[in-house]
């Protein structure tokens, strides 16, 4: 029953932070929301759960029972954590409690209707990767998008109904093809499986008992199942060419709802192929494996190159995510224990890094009123603690040894250089890393043109440290980024041991 | 017995007022004119239902007509309501008038 | 009975550490802002150090695993580690005592001065030397790695201490970007080594090097590469971040840059932590290095040429810490080269004079900058030996060890350095041309550093300031005092020619790196994989003594012959601008051989011009894709919705036309024509 008081938890605050008074409703959404957190943090604690929930592990905290019946399908209310979803669920919680408590300052109109989402989408988000069951997940999957269409597109910028069209449509377009590719699984697997839930598709798909649909052979299939997938995840992810909405969608949402967009809800991609594609249909990802390597090169290149032509500090972290999220692919596809493990451990330590900045462009972005690097030049010399922490969040993005992101990266780079999937790994890998130097250069840059300097803000007020509230969310966040840099195995472990299953999938070639 | 009236003659008949009534629906401007004109319409079905209903000797035919008038019935209650709003605000019971919520 | 020291070992590293924390949490209410903090740490570490010193000269080692990063069994593990032998205890020293003194120094420099943000210097003095200590002694190379990092990070911090001039700023971004550059190539060369060999441990028979060694006995391959090749092209990655730290051509643009950053960090940076960092990996891992002849060349060539490069640079230059700045890249020129020549002692002794020396010299030019009101301009200075007493022979001390002038420190271990690479020079060609260039940097090196010392202390005051400069505390006058005593005597830890011509046996460090304590760390080991491996044989002419005393008659004469140059240029009371005379060679010099423009070009120009291409190309095609495809959508819905005429009528007619169009429809398919 955790999991559900877990969700049911943010989804009860949710509706009592709706209804609450304006004045009151941060407060009110800070508090409730750290009873998901302890409740996420005991979970962690007392996880005794070992190998992959798809592939026949052991889950833990598993509830199923029988919810609909749908034609041949029985569709299960059936959640779960293991050790890929379970760091993913802390980070969730732990991000979306500092992002209610960094909103607190820049908030300041339908207060509780914010919070609401917020914690709503929270839920949501926990739902995402506790489900267990396709039609579960997937009713989720889709809730996700609705309080985040709303946040960016109430509270947004200038051009915030623009953004939330894109966002939605972009990346409901993209659920559409995913849907239809894993109902052609379904449907390809016949009488092989009496239910939707992933575990039984996944089993059913590794023994081998997937037939023909119409004319399609199950080669064909799989193929076309494993492309549309691939396809839906990758605009979630973002994955270059479906980059586009990710910019504009960090540009217009406020800085809290930035957060949780960077930190999980990207995450919600890499998650969805690593339990997908690369769990339910390894022969086809070892296929693709070049192709595929060569998306996640494109991105991180061409994502940092992008980071580099930006001025507005808000674009330059949301195309560094693009670039990031290109190693987790490059990661993935290598099918070894440090490439896959490595590929989770940065959806984390990422989560984490560009929540951080996203949290600090906005606390800037409150006592400046502008995030362009051009205008705040010198502010380091004004807010020196925020100034510390964005120094110190740019350090981590890249990747500065006993930070998260340098574990991470570390790890997919080991991973992926050791692949024997992958023709080529070594040049892929070393490819792929020049981004580390790429990433240095935009981040040292932005923060040369926007945090020393002579201080030249021109601004009718004085511009002077940031309230505590504010500094309290990028500082904890900062320590958990080390915490977790010194000491990667926290999480590391766990996702190693899920992971050994989906490794062996890829086997030798 | 009366030797029955073969079923074609019905169905010519129905097919005869429904025309006559679609010809109303696609020409007449009038909004009463309109009505009527679906309610022969509705009446060709009738006509085809009751002579169904004779020819295989079920009843089910002949209680969907009763369904049918009362549905008509109810249709006129409406559809002059409809009317006498459409005269209040146009002055007028011409159907192309109001056209105002098509986009 | 040392070996007691070796559990205190990390705490060499630790105490820096915790003055870091201090400084950083609680700088504002420290006394001095951190500096004592700072100064009881390192001199903490120093006393460690040196313990651990006496520790292995009394002939123990230490090597353990002190963390376990990543516990992978299905794979392989990452671990941090300890290792204590004869090269890093040594370095550890060197390292502590020249933090330990930039910390005591900057009491004087940056205290008495009243600069703001004192907690955040003190904070990032104390992760310097931390990082650099753990650098020293970690056990493996991913643990060198992340130190090597840390250390990038601090020297960034420094560097661009004083952020609100905007100079200062960019040449700390300058020096962290070009650095990465290099580490770039050296995290490639870590993976590389952790994937191939499952282990980055530096020492013993399961170490990386050996474990090369086998591979290459074995004939094995690796990726498709002989295990030779493969081993060279790791070497080389490797050598990336080498080059980007030890300032080495064509990576050495960001260190004269660095003198931005306030002069102590300055000493620290040049003599004790990031640019030594760079040469002490390669020594660190010299087991591994010299399995690859092609690569121990090419260390030898850009050693030799840089230490050739970047002298002539120093000889224009006007100001006092750019002069020693281009001096830092050519004496860590001279260390690559003899490690290139398979001379690990005449390397590791280099740095250690060179370490104290500079160290000197920054801390004097410190001592000069304070005395000067913070203006550099050599120009401006004149006649302040009558001023500066300690400070002006203290300055000569180190100046003449950097000219490498009989008897001071820097003489015997540039000599022994060239002496190395000639006498294996004369078996290999390309490494005779490394040692004529280091040969000829002698002569530059000695010019520019008369001139400096001319410049600045002798003549007439040609200013008011240097006619009357600020006078200089306690806490600057120590440090120099220290170090002035080690610049004259230091040589004698290695008096390598005399025991050649003379049979004494007075090479205690070649004694000491050489002996076998079973980590295959020690210079015996090193030589015999040189013979094997890398194929060096030396030579002599005539016979060794005649050569040796050859090697000292080149390296001295030539030494002596620039500062009499120089001398006779600038010893008047009121020397001329020679230099200028120079013409286009000036301009050349001046403008660093135009190093600078194309690493700038390349950064800005092309990275930039390229991200502002692909800007345009993402904005206008890719999101130019996804805006049509809605604009097709909104304008084709436009067009349709036009049926929507809003007249009942024309629906009805639709819909009889299309009930009409089904039924010709129906009736095609279904034959009924």
């Amino acid at each position: 029953m955790w999991i559900e008081t877990l969700i049911g938890l943010c989804f009860l605050a949710a509706a009592v932070v709706f209804v609450a008074p304006d004045r009151h409703a941060g407060k009110l959404a800070f508090w409730l929301s750290t009873l998901p957190l302890a409740l996420s943090l005991y979970l962690y604690a007392a996880f005794d759960g070992s190998g992959n929930a798809l592939l026949g592990g052991d889950v833990a905290y598993e509830t199923r029972f029988e919810w609909l019946q749908l034609g041949p399908y029985a569709v299960n209310y059936h959640v779960g954590l293991d050790g890929i979803s379970l760091p993913l669920v802390v980070l969730s919680t732990v991000l979306a409690t500092l992002a209610i408590l960094s909103a607190w300052t820049p908030i300041d109109e339908r207060q509780s209707e914010f919070y609401g989402l917020m914690l709503f989408l929270e839920g949501s988000l926990l739902g995402v990767f506790a489900a267990l069951d396709f039609i579960l997940w997937f009713v989720f999957w889709e809730a996700v998008l609705v309080p985040m269409y709303f946040l960016i597109g109430i509270w947004g910028g200038p051009r915030r109904k623009y953004a939330a069209i894109k966002f939605f449509v972009y990346t409901n377009v993209a659920s559409l093809v995913m849907f239809i590719g894993f109902f052609a699984l379904v449907f390809g697997l016949g009488d092989a499986i009496g239910s939707t839930g992933l575990p039984e598709v996944a089993q059913a798909l590794e023994a081998g008992q997937l037939g023909s649909l119409g004319p399609l052979g199950p080669e064909a299939v799989a193929m076309g199942a494993f492309l549309a997938l691939f396809v839906g995840f990758a605009v979630k992810v973002p994955v270059v060419p479906f980059h586009t909405w990710l910019p504009d969608a960090h540009v217009e949402a406020p800085s809290p709802a930035s957060v949780l967009l960077a930190g999980v809800l990207l995450k919600m991609g890499t998650y969805a192929l690593l339990r997908f594609n690369f769990t339910m249909l390894p022969e086809q990802a070892v296929t693709l494996a070049v192709p595929i390597a060569l998306f996640a090169l494109v991105s991180v290149i061409y994502g940092a190159l992008l980071a580099l032509a930006q001025s507005d500090l808000k674009r330059i972290v949301a195309y560094s995510s693009v670039s990031s999220m290109g190693y987790v692919i490059l990661g993935l596809v290598a099918y070894t224990v440090y490439g896959v493990g490595g590929a989770t451990f940065q959806m984390v330590a990422h989560g984490l890094i560009s929540g951080l900045l996203f949290m600090t462009v906005g606390v800037f972005y409150n006592a400046t009123h502008t995030r362009m690097v051009g205008d705040m030049a010198g502010l380091a010399d004004r807010m020196p603690v925020t100034a510390g922490v964005f120094v110190a969040g740019a350090f981590a993005y890249m990747g500065l040894p006993l930070m998260a992101g340098f574990a991470a990266e570390l790890f997919i780079f080991l991973g992926a250089f050791e692949s024997t999937v992958l023709p080529g790994a070594p040049v892929f890998t070393a490819v792929a890393m020049f981004g580390i130097v790429i990433v240095a250069g935009y981040l040292l840059w932005a923060m040369q043109r926007s945090l020393f300097g002579p201080y030249r803000l021109e601004t009718d007020y004085e511009v002077g440290p940031a309230p505590l509230q504010d500094v309290v969310p990028i500082v904890t966040l900062v320590l958990l980024i080390v915490v977790l840099g010194v000491a990667p195995d926290l999480f590391f472990e766990m996702i190693r041991d899920a992971s050994l299953d989906v490794v062996a999938l890829g086997g030798e070639p | 017995m009366l030797e029955a009236v073969p079923v074609e003659y019905y169905l010519v008949l129905s097919a005869a007022v429904f025309c006559i009534g679609l010809f109303g629906v696609l020409t007449r401007r009038n909004a009463l004119m309109f009505l009527m004109s679906v309610e022969l319409m509705l009446n060709a079905a009738n006509i085809n239902l009751v002579a169904f209903a004779l020819y295989w000797g079920e009843l089910t035919g002949q209680v969907f007509v009763l369904f049918t008038m009362s549905l008509a019935a109810a249709e006129v209650a409406i559809g002059i309501g409809i009317i006498l709003v459409l005269y209040r605000n146009y002055d007028d019971v011409d159907v192309t008038d109001a056209t105002t919520m098509r986009w | 009975m040392f070996a007691w020291f070796f559990q205190f070992a990390p705490a060499i590293a630790v105490l820096p550490f915790v003055s870091f924390l201090l400084a950083l949490v609680a700088g504002r209410w420290l006394p001095r802002k951190g500096a004592l903090a700072g100064i009881l740490a390192t001199g903490g570490s120093l006393l460690l150090s040196l313990g651990v010193l006496a520790a292995v000269v009394s002939g123990h080692t230490h090597e353990q695993t002190l963390y376990t990063f990543v516990d992978a069994q299905e794979t392989f593990s990452l671990t941090f580690g300890i290792l204590l032998d004869q090269l890093s205890a040594a370095m550890l020293v060197i390292v502590s005592l020249i933090a330990f003194l930039v910390h005591v120094f900057s009491l004087g420099y940056m205290n008495a001065e009243g600069e703001p943000g004192l907690p955040r210097y003190y904070a990032g003095l104390g992760l310097f030397s931390a990082s650099m200590l753990a650098f020293v002694f970690a056990d493996n190379l991913l643990m060198a790695f992340v130190f090597f990092e840390l250390v990038g990070l601090c020297s960034w911090l420094l560097i661009g201490h004083w952020f609100r001039d905007p100079a200062p700023a960019s040449a700390a971004k300058k020096a962290f970007l070009v650095t990465r550059f290099g580490d770039y190539f050296f995290l490639v060369g870590v993976v590389a080594v952790l994937v191939t060999f499952g282990t980055a441990q530096f020492a013993g028979a399961d170490g990386f090097p050996a474990l090369a060694a086998e591979a290459i006995d074995a004939g094995e391959s690796f990726f498709g590469l002989s295990a030779e090749a493969w081993v060279s092209v790791i070497g080389l990655l490797v050598l990336g971040g080498v080059i980007g730290k030890s300032a080495q051509f064509p990576l050495h643009t960001w260190l004269p840059d660095a003198m931005q950053g306030p002069t102590p960090v300055s000493a620290l940076i040049h003599a004790a932590t990031m640019v030594a960092a760079g040469v002490y990996l390669v020594a660190r891992m010299y087991g591994f290095y010299l399995l690859s002849p092609t690569v121990l060349g090419i260390i030898a060539f850009v050693g030799g040429f840089t230490a050739l490069f970047a002298a002539t640079m120093g000889v224009v230059k006007n100001e006092l810490k750019q002069v020693l700045a281009y001096s830092t890249i050519s004496q860590y020129g001279y260390m690559m080269l003899a490690l290139g020549a398979g001379s690990y002692v005449a390397a590791f002794f280099h740095l250690t004079t060179h370490a104290i020396f500079k160290a000197l010299l920054f801390l004097g030019a410190g001592a000069v900058i304070v005395a000067m009101h913070h203006d550099e301009d050599m120009w401006l200075m004149g006649g302040l030996r009558e001023h500066m007493r300690v400070t002006y022979l203290t300055f000569l001390a180190g100046s003449l060890a950097l000219a490498g002038i009989f008897p001071f420190a820097g003489f015997w271990s540039k000599d022994e350095v060239l002496f190395d690479t000639l006498v294996v020079g004369l078996e290999q060609p390309l490494l005779l041309v490394a040692y004529l260039m280091a040969l000829a940097a002698v002569f530059v090196t000695a010019f520019y550093t008369i001139r400096m010392v001319l410049l600045t202390f002798h003549g007439d005051p040609r200013t008011d300031v240097a006619e009357s400069p600020h006078a200089v505390g306690l806490s600057i006058k120590a440090p120099l005092v220290v170090l002035g005593v080690l610049a004259v005597v230091a040589g004698a830890i290695n008096l390598v020619p005399v025991e050649k011509l003379t049979g004494l046996r007075v090479s205690f460090l070649s004694s000491f790196l050489g002996s076998d304590r079973g980590l295959l760390t020690h210079n015996a080991h090193y030589v015999d994989l040189r013979t094997e491996y890398a194929g060096y044989e030396t030579g002599a002419i005539v016979s060794e003594p005649v050569t040796v005393l050859l090697g000292v008659a080149l390296g001295f004469g030539l030494a002596i012959a620039g500062a009499v140059a120089a001398f006779l240029l600038y010893r008047d009371a009121d020397p001329v601008r020679h230099t200028e005379r120079l013409g286009s060679i000036h301009t050349l010099l001046v403008h660093n051989y135009y190093q600078d423009e194309y690493q700038v070009w390349l950064a800005e120009g092309l990275s930039l011009r390229t991200a502002r291409a692909a800007d345009t190309f993402d904005q206008g095609v890719i999101d130019g894709a996804v805006n049509a495809t809605s604009s097709v959508s909104l304008l084709s819905g436009d067009r349709i919705r036009r049926v929507q005429t809003g007249v009942v009528t024309n629906y009805a007619a639709l819909v009889v036309l299309g009930l009409l169009a089904l039924l010709v429809g129906f009736a095609l398919y279904g034959g009924w024509f």
